[in-house]
């Protein structure tokens, strides 16, 4: 049922320095010590998660929704400069006491090379619940 | 925040602690640095139309302070965690990280003693030969 199965395109973004250290600098991090490892907020949802969310046959209700679950696995974290490239896919979609279950899947390359692959849980509400 | 970090005397098991105590600004900081403008972060009104007592922390700021107790960023290789309970400002919370033999068990309590997030653990790669082989 719903759009379980959907894959969008590949979103492609550029490791910025600036905006790495920004973020390093939001978390109380020292921006010397590489991308934090959660600047996969940023270079896997922050890319393909904007799909899911406007994607009108998703129909994601948005101002109902929490992120309830979040995993990231990686083989390395990304360089400053790099570029990479990601995708998403609905691997879940279900609907349970009124409340719908959306799991969405992320794969993060450079290259031929995996980098890192998100999985989060979003739950969303019936308005008024 | 404040942080301490501390091994014990075999050296096989190392804890890592963080008190972060949350505020609008720190929220807004975060929003910015990472893109998730979601209003429910940011606009109380927003925040309440959506059934909530009024503005949250985002789960991924969350996760961005657990992962500071994880260990050597550069070796983690696994990060998950379950958002159980809202973070709003003036919660203070407490992220606790034990790491033995590159497995990291993680907790995140509030100031009332409830986990605000659960199922939370990490796994980091071996370290780096010294050899350099």
């Amino acid at each position: 049922m719903g759009v379980a199965g959907r894959v969008y395109e590949p979103v492609t973004f550029l490791v910025e320095a600036g905006h790495v250290a920004a973020f390093a600098r939001a978390l109380g991090v020292d921006p010397g010590q590489g991308v934090p490892p959660t600047y996969a907020a940023v270079y896997a949802l922050g890319t393909t998660v904007p799909q899911l969310f406007s994607d009108p046959e998703a129909a994601v209700d948005v101002a109902h929704l929490l992120h309830a679950e979040q995993e990231f696995s990686w083989e390395r974290h990304p360089r400053l400069g790099e570029t990479l490239v990601a995708q998403g896919r609905v691997a879940g979609d279900v609907e349970r006491r009124g409340v719908r279950l959306l799991t969405f899947e992320t794969e993060v390359r450079a290259g031929d090379e995996r980098l890192c692959t998100s999985r989060a849980l979003f739950v969303v509400r019936a308005p008024g619940r | 925040m404040s942080s301490m970090e501390a091994g014990t005397p075999g050296g096989r098991t190392t804890r890592r602690e963080l008190v972060v105590t949350f505020t609008r600004e720190l929220i807004a900081a975060y929003a910015e640095a990472s893109g998730d403008r979601n209003p429910i972060h940011l606009d109380e009104e927003a925040a309440r139309a959506a059934g909530l007592p009024g503005v949250i922390a985002h789960g991924m700021l969350q996760m961005g302070l657990l992962a500071r107790v994880a260990g050597d960023p550069a070796r983690l290789r696994r990060l998950s965690c379950r958002f159980a309970e809202v973070v709003r400002p003036g919660d203070t919370v407490t992220f606790r990280g034990e790491e033995a033999d590159g497995r990291v068990e993680l907790t995140a309590v509030n100031q009332e003693g409830r986990p605000v997030v659960t199922r939370a653990r990490a796994e980091l790669a071996p370290p780096p030969d010294p050899a350099g082989g």
